[in-house]
């Protein structure tokens, strides 16, 4: 596996580069486009021959990070086509495709990546002249694009400062606030802990840590520990993250949790991916005031009316702890959403603005994968950033490597991730994953009416379609 | 270390003209484990395939890749001749210089840098290709027929004088389709209960056919060979082996109601028997219309029995009114569907007065008024009064050929049965009138287009060519209101009856398709595997189509496709084992974390959910598990797996990566330095 470094050679370099040559990769199916393109043939059409063809059984085998591979290699575009919908081979690999594409060409198309570049197309077996007019077609795009140099390259200068949050919607309660909710949490969880028929043996909250205001993950195993757990308004790590390993080292007894509502709706999708059945958990929801850091609302917050989740199994205010979900009494105040003006920001400037930006956002990742390590839905035991045949992701914290491990994440969380920003937290670089998540969900919901913490009985929204999904993308 | 020979083919003149073949096969020598490189005039005829068998002997070859034509056209070729020379297939791989290079450009110098990468990608691939066996299925000694209209009935006696045992299951109370509502069939006008009812009583005696009437196919699960059948046996209410078909039960029955066979011409009661030839001759009572209640309660406890009229007329004590829905599970290795279809009621059938005015019919209607068993005893009697219609308007392409009302494909049988039907008529009335309102008259058939003409011309029918707008009762007669688009005249018939033509359809209300997953086309019909080709199977391996299931179709073509199913179906069950490509999915279980994104994404139910157990036999974890029986290859759980614990054999993502890689090459990478040089020029 070789990556090409740092210049793209031409195909026929002239020494001032005016023989430059577009060079397109085409991954297209057996049964469709492979056949057109062959009919093509057959008819002596002719077309442009920057063209260089990848044969898969299905459209539905084309992984949208072999588009990342092939610009990553130095392809200067790529095409993708397969049979009309309705008309797969596979029955409906083409629709599976359609879906997973929309997605990923959205999420180019927020990166700033410049379509002319990236191309797609139904061919049917019998469309050797569409194939020969879509090869033509493509090719000149991606000539106008020309050569694709800025791939994995950082902008020269980041110009673009995106809205700041704006002042919060509230004011951080007072500290008697959370130290009422502190007691009632460590009076049920060492009733819980307590009780036979509880049946819980591991409640996982959160204990203070060793600098001033942080909160870290606590497992109290006994009544004993229970006073231990505390809350407050720097509760930031998702601990329904640590579900998926402990309930299966977990042989006997539940495990209480205690959650924010933003943290529960990862528990919808665990038990949606079969990491989790809902009798292993009993959830202490608490109503959450907001993340608070250096004195400023976390973004996710601003738009939270911080009730404890509907999931909750006991709820915990400063009041008691009562049985089952339950409504509090004065909801918190709410605002817009930082960061869907921070996307509607970049929305708005030019994709090259937008590719500069990013590009210098992924050009200080270091690779730690602090963001994989606190998602919850990060659970694969083995990620394939971690592969070494074939490598998906090129090791070293460079241009290159570093975006394709950015838009692999990113499209892995697509139609799953539920926005509790842990990701952008733990960041040491400050890269803003939850912009790229949270617009993937926004073009889930609205291309497919479909979201993440809706039901864990409806399959997730790549791995399913509708017969007349809109294919605009194309 | 990897042992590569590489053939480019000039396949004479074609690729030779514009790929300059020499600089291909140079290049090719210089890649990386490439030991061989040669160059041949058509490396498809025998010497040259002796060649490669020869070379890939004398020089250990570890791959092949062979630069010619596409894969579609000579793949198996030269995977056969590496298979020869003792290489396994799957080490032999296509490099397409011909269709998709040497054929569709012009400029010599760019087509061989084209080639060139082509050859660079697939040697790159043929390096971490796997040898791979064909995978052994077991074979299920017999079939299940869906369906017993005249197709279902050809491939059930076919199969089953073949030796097998056959299932044949059928909706209805008798078999025999909608072919035995026929009066006459074309263009020989042979009667078609006469030709049709021996091939049912064949049928019924078969040693080597199950007869399954009034039943179902609930559910088909497994896969080719293996297909697990549940099939769903209605009461009938009558003990089969009691019955004598004495017909003393019939007229105590007090409820009567139109009789479906006879397309409601008739009546019939609620213990009934569609008509007189029905196989088997078995009464059957129709629940849902008897007036004892509940006849099917689970229980049996709310049954009321209000009448027993037809159990104490029955002689041998046929009548049982506690038999229950019965599930019949059968293990058969192939699947024919032979489903039929339905005329449709849409919107156009609505403009020519259909289901407002009695007198308006369609064509299976006019079927039953002419045959000799239907309910006028062949007489033609209008529904409305009784009489003999002195004039008749038959309306072609009534909601076919027509997408704004209807559907937008050729019924195919219509032009060639309206010409029977008018002729048929004026037979039974030679008074009568009788006009047709045609589209284009399409009479392909064998000795079709002499049989329109004489119904045009011995029989003096006018034919008008045009469309009728709409028909209007008027005095009891039908006014049809046309327009003759050859003289371009409105034109206004008047007529006693009218008769459309009306669109054949799929059945209504059919399961079928996706229980045996094939994909149907836009209107649901079965979609064959090759339009051309392979016109009796279907994607589903071990999935057969036999009649107007796949397209509508007149007698002759139903039962050669039954024929030709059946020999498709015997294919396969001659062979104790079936070979199938060992292109499928396998699961790394290791790293498999159990999401199961890829079920749900398999078209094939081919991914099974696997237990992994501790020593203790306590349950670990949950992985996937690919059937290989069941998995066609396409892929579609390697890209739903996040964590990449599936992967396809042949398309594998080593062979993605490595052959998008070759795609560009950079400095110091794979063919870059013979690559860049070459460029220049």
């Amino acid at each position: 596996m070789v990556r090409l470094a740092e210049s793209i050679t031409p195909t026929v370099p002239g020494s001032d580069g005016t023989g430059w040559e577009p060079r397109i990769a085409a991954m297209v199916c057996n049964w469709c486009t492979y056949a057109g393109a062959d009919m093509a043939g057959t008819a002596r059409m002719t077309y442009p021959p920057n063209i260089r063809t990848v044969r898969f059984l299905c459209t539905g085998r084309i992984d949208p990070m072999f588009i990342v591979k092939a610009f990553e290699q130095g392809a200067d575009g790529v095409l993708i086509s397969g049979c009309h919908p309705g008309d797969c081979h596979y029955v409906q690999g083409n629709m599976l495709t359609r879906r997973r594409h929309t997605i990923h060409a959205a999420l180019m198309d927020f990166l700033g990546l410049d379509r002319r570049r990236l191309h797609y197309a139904w061919v049917s077996a019998s469309e050797g002249v569409k194939w020969a007019k879509v090869v033509g077609e493509v090719t000149e795009s991606v000539r106008e694009a020309g050569p694709l140099l800025n791939w994995g390259k950082p902008g020269a200068s980041d110009s673009l400062r995106l809205p700041d949050p704006g002042e919060a919607p509230r004011i951080a309660p007072p500290p008697e606030v959370y130290e009422r909710i502190s007691v009632n949490l460590r009076q049920t969880a060492a009733d819980l802990l307590t009780e036979e028929e509880g049946g819980v043996s591991m409640v996982i909250g959160y204990t203070p840590g060793t600098l001033p205001g942080q909160m870290v993950p606590a497992f109290v195993t006994s009544p004993d520990e229970a006073p231990t757990l505390a809350w407050s308004d720097g509760c930031g790590n998702n601990l329904s993250m640590y579900i998926p390993e402990v309930v299966k080292k977990q042989t006997d007894g539940k495990v209480g949790l205690v959650v924010k509502k933003c943290d529960a709706k990862a528990l919808i999708g665990l038990m949606r991916e079969n990491q989790l059945n809902r009798e292993q958990v009993s959830v202490l929801g608490i109503p959450c005031a907001g993340l608070w850091q250096d004195g400023k609302l976390a973004s996710k917050c601003y738009g939270c009316d911080g009730e404890a989740t509907d999931l909750s199994d006991w709820t915990i205010t400063a009041e008691g702890a009562q049985e089952g979900a339950a409504t509090t009494e004065e909801q918190q105040a709410t605002a817009p959403d930082p960061r869907d003006i921070q996307i509607a920001a970049l929305e708005a400037v030019t994709p090259e603005t937008r590719w500069a930006y990013w590009q210098n956002q992924f050009a200080r990742c270091i690779r730690c994968y602090a963001c994989r390590a606190v998602c919850p839905l990060c659970y694969c035991e083995t990620c394939i950033a971690d592969k070494h045949r074939p490598q998906w992701i090129p090791k070293s914290f460079d241009g290159p490597g570093n975006t394709s491990w950015n838009i692999a994440r990113a499209m892995h969380l697509a139609g799953r991730c539920t926005g509790c920003d842990e990701c952008t937290r733990v960041c040491p670089a400050d890269i803003r994953l939850d912009l790229l998540n949270r617009h993937l969900s926004q073009e889930i919901e609205t291309q497919f009416d479909y979201r993440a913490d809706d039901s864990a009985d409806i399959p997730p929204p790549l791995t399913t379609f509708r017969p007349d999904d809109p294919d605009e993308f194309m | 270390m990897a042992r590569l020979g590489v053939f480019v083919c000039h396949c004479g003149a074609n690729i030779r003209r514009t790929v300059d073949v020499e600089r291909v096969k140079e290049f090719a020598n210089d890649l990386p484990g490439v030991v061989l490189s040669e160059d041949y005039p058509y490396l498809c005829s025998a010497p040259g395939q002796r060649m490669v068998e020869e070379a890939i002997k004398e020089k250990g070859l570890t791959g092949v890749v062979v630069a010619a034509c596409s894969p579609h056209l000579h793949e198996p070729t030269f995977r056969g001749a590496s298979a020869e020379a003792g290489l396994n297939p799957y080490l032999c791989e296509m490099a397409n210089i011909r269709e998709q290079c040497s054929w569709v450009h012009s400029n010599g110098v760019l087509a061989t840098d084209k080639a060139c990468d082509i050859v660079a990608t697939m040697v790159e691939k043929v390096k971490r290709n796997q040898p791979l066996e064909p995978i052994e299925v077991p074979v299920q000694r017999g079939a299940l027929v869906v369906g017993a209209g005249v197709a279902g009935i050809r491939a059930a006696l076919d199969i089953a004088n073949a030796g097998y045992p056959v299932t044949l299951v059928e909706k209805q109370s008798s078999i025999g389709g909608n072919m035995a509502r026929l009066s006459e069939t074309f263009p020989t006008l042979d009667c078609s209960q006469c030709i049709l009812t021996p091939l049912m009583v064949q049928v019924s005696r078969h040693p080597n056919i199950e007869l399954l009437t009034y039943s179902e196919v609930e559910e088909v699960s497994g896969y080719v060979g293996n297909f697990k059948i549940r099939i769903k046996k209605k009461p009938r209410y009558i003990i089969e082996d009691l019955c004598t078909g004495c017909d003393d039960c019939v007229p105590v029955c007090p409820v009567t109601l139109p009789n479906e066979f006879d397309m409601n011409l008739a009546w019939r009661k609620a213990i009934h028997i569609p008509f007189a030839q029905a196989v088997p001759a078995i009464y059957t009572l129709d629940a849902e219309n008897c007036i004892n209640s509940n006849l099917e309660s689970e229980s049996g406890d709310y049954r009321v029995l209000a009448c027993e009229a037809c159990a104490l007329a029955c002689g041998p004590d046929a009548i049982d009114f506690d038999q229950r829905p019965e599930i019949i599970e059968r293990d058969v290795g192939v699947v024919v569907v032979a489903s039929g279809f339905e005329l449709v009621g849409s919107d156009a059938t609505k403009q020519y007065g259909y289901g407002t005015y009695p007198d308006v019919l369609n064509g299976l209607e006019f079927e039953r008024l002419l045959s000799a068993s239907g309910p006028t005893l062949g007489e033609i009697r209008r529904p409305s009064d009784g009489k003999e219609p002195k004039s008749v308007v038959f309306i072609q392409c009534v909601g076919s050929r027509d997408p704004e009302h209807g559907l937008p494909y050729c019924s195919r049988i219509c032009c060639m049965y309206t010409a029977k039907h008018a002729l048929l008529y004026k037979h039974k009335v030679p008074d009568g009138s009788a006009s047709v309102f045609y589209m284009d008259i399409r009479a392909a058939g064998k000795g079709y287009e002499e049989f329109v003409n004489r119904v045009m011309e011995e029989e003096q029918v006018p034919y008008v060519r045009g469309r009728v707008s709409r028909v209007v009762q008027e005095d009891g007669q039908l006014r049809v209101y046309g327009v003759d688009t050859l003289s371009g005249q409105p034109v206004q018939v008047m007529a006693d009856l009218v008769v459309l033509a009306t669109a054949v359809v799929p059945p209504s209300g059919s399961d079928l398709a996706r229980q045996l997953r094939v994909p149907t086309d836009a209107y649901g019909f079965l979609q064959e595997a090759h339009p051309k080709l392979r016109p009796a199977e279907t994607l589903t391996a071990g999935v057969f189509l036999a009649g107007s299931a796949q397209a509508p179709k007149d007698i002759p073509d139903s039962v050669s496709q039954a024929s030709a199913a059946a020999s498709k179906a015997l294919e396969m069950l001659s062979k104790p084992v079936l070979d199938r490509e060992p292109t499928v999915a396998q699961v790394n279980e290791a790293t498999c974390i159990g999401c199961f994104d890829c079920e749900q994404v398999c078209p094939y139910l081919a991914i099974e959910r696997k237990e992994i157990r501790d020593r203790q036999g306590a349950l670990v974890r949950m992985v996937a598990q690919v059937n290989e029986a069941m998995c066609e290859g396409c892929g579609l759980c390697t890209s739903a797996c996040r964590v990449r614990s599936v992967d396809v054999f042949g398309f594998n993502d080593e062979q993605v990566f490595a052959q998008l890689s070759a795609l560009a090459p950079a400095p110091g990478g794979v063919g870059a330095e013979v690559h860049v040089p070459i460029a220049v020029g």
